[in-house]
């Protein structure tokens, strides 16, 4: 690692990012432990082990920060370097559009754009062999399960599927 | 005498026409995952978990287990002809496999690979059938506190083993266990963190955590470069062994299927462990360790012995103890709960059919590999040609539909999609999903354990320490905690460190 992917008490020291984020997520588990009642060690309550466990997140987190800052941590960057970062960026975007268009749209209709999206925007398919699969694998997977498993998948608002 | 009525009796349930199907079903999708790279057994078995849901739990079961052992026999196929690992347990396998497949023997190396998983897989069962019972009885008598200290000692085994640093690997288990503990509490039945969502109610579901963590993020990460590919295009001929190739993988794995079984067994240890462990040992013990790395055939039969010893040793803890000690067998455990069945000491008294009956299915499968494998290897090697680009859409739209039909629930499908993408930028920053997994479906015990074993003592943690089996666990677990702080012990983490997930 050189030096300009190794940094110590910077804000794109990955492994700072990693550990404070650890940190914020321990204070809020400790928090909700307190909320529920910690109750006595010989009746522990709901939020006795939330409570002790959000404590050793708090410990380990801040280890990672402490060894962050004495050790250095490679830099955000560096993590994506040599890596086609719009990639799996363009995955997360389909699947996020597919979970709000999944249950208005039902699971044919928002599946077949999906599949379509993926086959042809990441690693392009030819359209010869995109389109077939993209209609034909959810089409032959929704008539497995609603025909013969009798699995009822979301049919959304135009009742299709 | 017992055991050998016990035996009949299991066949007679394995040997029934259905459960031959699932037994069949799950050894071939098990090679298929296997040998296919970017998918292993914990995505495929997470996949068809609510499809054991359709048939008796025996036949889910036979079906589950197979696809474990048969990921162990089909992840060396890839290893060795394409120089990459199919599933984690192969990393190894590649080393010297590859380089034999180069030279022109990717015969010789798939037929050890294949008879030395046999033999070990073989070997496991008749010692999980001898060892299981006996540990079983053992185990009525433990108590809340031992429970809660052997989960203790697997969770850190597995932060101990798990590539990275082993905070941010003990930090992923406390997140775990939080994860886990979502929903009613089992004593109060007070919601936790739920923030008023009925969905959260009953916790978050297993399947869309580990289809998110491991299925998902998986492909966000290949997706992120072209996996290349060496193909082997040779005709590959004499898949047998000859004499020479027979007396120098003897020894290895022998010494593999013992080796792999004892970490098999261990909590938080399994096949990948017990492959990288025979790896080094056989290299340690060759009188000509520079062959190692260019194509000597010990490097092949060791690991691939280990792996499929490890994968039946691993049955023990969750047969006997109901702990599952590793992230496969987490979900092993899922099955049975989702067909109301708790595996633990009770297990092979209370359902002798079951008990008996999975570990009869599992020499069957093993035959089932041996017979399926060596002649099928050209069918797998063509499904090694269909491109990632293709491929990796319809994991996709499987792991959605595998979530979807496991609890008829959209919500399932947004928890498996977030988890995934919390997955990969874990992954981006060096933390591993495995520890995570495992203190999920651990947490709810260790707590449930911990608090009645408070109660029990009335307050009184010195309960921990007076029992014995709870003192040595938890002196163990102290151990391999501090282990990094010293500078040789870390060095030697770092060596077997590593990567759960693949």
């Amino acid at each position: 690692m050189n030096d300009q992917t190794n940094v110590k008490l910077r804000l794109n020291n990955s492994e700072l990012w990693g550990g404070l984020i650890g940190l914020a997520l321990g204070g809020f588990v400790i928090w909700q432990g307190v909320k529920l009642k910690l109750g006595t060690i010989n009746d522990p309550g709901s939020g006795y082990v939330l409570f002790y466990t959000g404590i050793l997140m708090c410990v380990f987190a801040a280890s990672i920060v402490i060894s962050a800052i004495t050790e250095g941590g490679p830099t955000l960057a560096s993590r994506w370097e040599n890596v086609s970062w719009s990639k799996p960026l363009l995955v997360i975007v389909c699947l996020t559009a597919f979970s709000f268009a999944l249950e208005p749209l039902g699971f044919l209709l928002s599946s077949i754009p999906l599949m379509l999206l993926l086959l042809r925007l990441i690693d392009p398919v030819r359209w010869t062999l995109a389109i077939p699969i993209a209609a034909l694998v959810p089409l032959g997977m929704w008539w497995v399960l609603k025909r013969l498993l009798l699995i009822q998948l979301p049919s959304g608002l135009f009742g299709i599927g | 005498m017992d055991t050998l009525v016990n035996v009949a009796h299991g066949f007679g349930v394995a040997l029934l026409p259905i459960n031959l199907l699932y037994c069949f079903i799950g050894v071939f999708i098990g090679t298929l995952v296997g040998v296919l790279p970017g998918i292993g057994p914990i995505s495929a078995m997470s996949l068809l978990l609510p499809v054991t849901l359709s048939g008796t739990p025996e036949s889910g079961i036979i079906m589950m287990a197979g696809i474990y052992y048969g990921s162990m026999y089909g992840g060396s196929t890839t290893s060795i002809l394409v120089n990459i690992p199919g599933e984690a347990a192969s990393v190894v396998t590649c080393i010297d496999g590859h380089q034999m497949a180069k030279q022109g023997r990717a015969g010789p190396a798939l037929g050890i690979s294949a008879f030395g998983s046999f033999i070990a897989g073989t070997f496991s069962l008749v010692a999980l059938m001898l060892v299981a019972p006996r540990l079983a009885n053992i185990a009525i008598a433990f108590g809340p506190a031992e429970y809660f200290s052997l989960m203790v000692l697997g969770l850190v085994v597995l932060t101990f083993l798990t590539q990275g640093s082993m905070p941010k690997a003990l930090l992923m288990a406390c997140i775990g266990v939080v994860l886990g503990l979502i929903g009613l509490d089992s004593i109060t039945a007070q919601p936790r963190l739920t923030f008023g969502r009925m969905e959260l109610i009953d916790g978050i579901g297993l399947v869309p955590v580990v289809m998110g963590l491991f299925g998902v993020a998986e492909v966000l990460l290949n997706t992120e470069q072209a996996i290349k590919r060496d193909i082997i295009n040779a005709k590959i001929t004499q898949l047998l062994p000859n004499k020479a190739d027979w007396q120098a993988s003897a020894g290895p794995v022998a010494r593999g299927t013992l080796l792999g079984f004892l970490l098999g067994i261990l909590p938080g240890g399994g096949a990948v462990v017990a492959s990288f462990a025979s790896y080094a040992l056989e290299k340690r013990l060759s009188k000509t360790p520079e062959r190692f790395g260019h194509g000597a055939i010990e490097g092949v039969a060791g690991p691939e012995s280990a792996n499929n010893a490890a994968a039946g040793g691993a049955f023990i803890p969750l047969m006997t103890l109901g702990i599952p000690p590793n992230v496969v067998m987490a979900l092993l455990l899922g099955a049975f709960v989702i067909h109301g069945l708790q595996p633990g000491p009770l297990l092979i008294t209370q359902n002798p059919g079951l008990f008996w009956g999975i570990v009869a299915s599992m020499y069957i499968g093993n035959v089932m590999l041996l017979i399926l494998n060596l002649p099928l290897i050209g069918m797998w090697v063509q499904l090694l040609k269909l491109p990632y680009n293709i491929l990796f859409p319809l994991i996709i739209l499987f792991t959605i539909l595998g979530v979807y039909c496991s609890s008829n629930n959209v919500f399932d499908v947004y928890v498996m999609i977030a988890f995934g993408i919390i997955g990969y930028f874990m992954r981006k920053l060096g933390f591993e999903p495995a520890p995570l997994v495992l203190a999920f479906v651990l947490g709810p015990m260790m707590e449930n354990n911990l608090r009645k074993s408070l109660i029990l003592s009335q307050g009184d943690l010195w309960t921990f320490v007076q029992r014995p089996i709870s003192a040595a666990c938890l002196a163990l677990a102290l151990g391999l905690l501090l282990a990094p702080l010293l500078p040789a012990l870390r060095k030697k983490r770092e060596l077997v460190a590593l990567d759960e997930g693949a």
